[in-house]
């Protein structure tokens, strides 16, 4: 049965100089994995942040499982997201001086309280046990963004959000990253939304939404 | 990791990262502060000078003569017997030499002195021939009660015998008093006072104009004119006090702002990425607010005993003697650095607040 999760209502984004979402308009089902593909400019990562509420809209409106985003102050949309949404970003924004586990902990700071044998095994399922107490710039980009995704599952979010999670990465590495996704969203049933350039990436997805000029110009079932 | 204990290990890991920048912050916060505390402990420290010197002297008038030169000692003799006159301390000052350097010599009545209760280790001079030295003079002289001292005076070199070391919390505590005789005769000033310190009986205001009558030729002022006259430079001396602190602590909160100011900038990113992640703006603030505030710890903890150690060094160079910092001024100079740190860092950390996280993490 399809229980809608998220309605997109007439999304517009002004900027000064340019128009990032022109009337944007979607619903997305409960632990669906969508792909949201498109050119450099074409308005999804703005898309992306405005449901994550890392950003607002000039128009328009984001409701999520029940909740309006658009009347929510920034402190109440950052209590929403630290309950409800994970982020994965193409750059990793891990804090240079803390090791693995420590990043991770940061997001379960923000959440509850800090849970240093939790944080190490959510890094043992994604592969990363034997890098817990590297920092950073001991770790390869494969592995960075690996410790990304467990931050961003640690607290159990609804929903995840990743923004080119694989754009810094090799072919290699990418297979790496969404092998891993597939199986943690197999077995958790949060609800994905990806943004990609790359088709090899959106391919992964159940779903594709094409965007363009600000729009979206197809919406269809991968398989 | 309970929640308190990761945000200060967290704080701990974020300070060592940066420390040399932190201390360098943190010194002009140390700065900030040793100038406010030993200004404060000074300022109060004067006013305990000025009430010591009036109390010591017990006098409330002062007499001397109207053209600026000596008196002769006859005035003494005037003044004394007056009704409204309870004491009078003569005084005659001059310098001699002690192996070449000059030294200041009060001439006054030995047995005057004794009844004025100063503080005194050891005997007042009791005959011609003895002195008795100031106390910060006794320690660089190195001369013990009972030792010969060569005075060198109008008449050539004159040994005396030091029968004790006084010490009155002023300058005479640099110098030397003999009996008026012998100051008379070292100083070539035979028969002459400089000054008359007078107690009255009753009001001031009805002694002085019977002193005033009583020998011509004389000036005669109610030490509260003297010492309003030097409240007056008192308060004078604090404005400046004053003003120079809040120069200095103007110039430190724009240092540790400027330090604050940078280091948001430096972090963004994870200004962002903190956002991002569900912190809201004021668990953010709190973070590097915290940075500030240990800047501001630490330049209180090294700032507070070295205000206390300069307020000593100025008070022993200008009055000879130290004066007593109230502790509290301790506490209060960790507080002040802890107010000025936080005050300067709020501004760059409130700004740096206010994009979304969207903007930050996009690097604009």
């Amino acid at each position: 049965m399809y229980v809608t999760f998220i309605k997109i209502s007439d999304l517009e984004k002004h900027y000064a100089s340019a128009m990032a979402l022109r009337g944007v308009n979607l619903e997305i089902a409960a632990q669906e994995w969508v792909s949201i593909v498109g050119a450099s400019g074409s308005g999804k990562s703005t898309l992306l942040n405005i449901v994550g509420g890392l950003d607002v809209p000039s128009k328009g409106c984001v409701r999520m499982n029940g909740t309006d985003l658009c009347g929510l102050s920034e402190d109440a949309l950052a209590r929403f997201r630290r309950q409800n949404i994970g982020y994965i970003f193409q750059q990793s924004h891990l804090v240079p001086y803390l090791s693995a586990t420590e990043n991770v902990m940061l997001a379960q700071y923000f959440h509850s309280l800090p849970d240093e044998k939790e944080a190490e095994e959510a890094l043992v399922r994604v592969g990363l046990g034997h890098r817990l107490h590297h920092r950073p710039s001991q770790l390869s980009g494969g592995e960075q963004q690996r410790v990304c995704i467990a931050r961003a599952l640690i607290n159990s979010p609804k929903l995840l959000l990743a923004d080119e999670p694989t754009g810094n990465l090799d072919r290699e590495n990418t297979r790496v990253v969404l092998e891993l996704l597939k199986k943690i969203h197999e077995a958790e049933h949060f609800t994905i939304i990806l943004v990609t350039h790359d088709p090899f990436v959106a391919d992964w997805a159940s779903r594709l939404v094409k965007m363009e000029d600000g729009r979206v110009v197809s919406d269809t079932r991968n398989r | 990791m309970k929640g308190f204990r990761w945000f200060v290990f967290f704080l701990g890991r974020s300070v060592s990262q940066r420390w040399m920048r932190m201390v360098i912050a943190a010194l002009s916060v140390t700065l900030a502060v040793s100038v406010i505390v030993g200004m404060a402990g000074l300022s109060l420290g004067i006013r305990e000078k000025l009430g010591d010197a009036l109390k010591a002297y017990g006098a409330n008038i002062i007499v001397s003569s109207v053209d600026g030169r000596n008196m002769p000692a006859e005035a003494w003799s005037a003044v004394r017997s007056l009704p409204s006159v309870a004491s009078v301390l003569p005084q005659l000052y001059g310098q001699i030499r002690i192996q070449d350097v000059p030294v200041e010599l009060i001439g006054t009545d030995m047995d005057t002195v004794r009844s004025q209760g100063w503080r005194m280790k050891g005997e007042w001079p009791s005959s011609p021939g003895q002195v008795a030295v100031g106390s910060s003079l006794g320690e660089v002289l190195g001369v013990g009660a009972g030792d010969p001292l060569e005075l060198m005076g109008s008449t050539g070199v004159e040994t005396f015998t030091v029968t004790g070391f006084f010490e009155r919390g002023s300058d005479a505590d640099r110098g030397l008093m003999v009996g008026l005789k012998d100051a008379g005769r070292l100083l070539a000033m035979p028969d002459q006072l400089s000054a008359l310190l007078v107690r009255s009986r009753g009001e001031i205001a009805e002694a002085v104009p019977e002193i005033s009558r009583s020998y011509a030729g004389i000036s005669v002022k109610g030490l509260r004119q003297i010492a309003q006259a030097e409240t007056s430079l008192l308060a004078k001396i604090q404005l400046l006090m004053a003003l120079v602190t809040v120069v200095v602590v103007g110039a430190c909160v724009i240092s540790v702002g400027s330090t604050m100011g940078a280091t948001v900038l430096e972090r963004r990113e994870e200004i962002g990425l903190m956002k991002a992640i569900g912190g809201t703006r004021r668990s953010v603030s709190l973070f590097y607010l915290s940075e500030a505030g240990t800047i501001g710890l630490l330049g209180g903890l090294l700032g507070w005993p070295l205000g206390f150690i300069s307020a000593q060094a100025v008070s022993r160079g200008a009055f000879g003697s130290y004066i007593s910092v109230p502790h509290i001024l301790g506490v209060a100079g960790l507080v002040l650095g802890l107010v000025i740190a936080v005050l300067a860092g709020h501004f760059p950390v409130r700004d740096a607040m206010k994009p979304r996280a969207a903007e930050i993490l996009r690097g604009e």
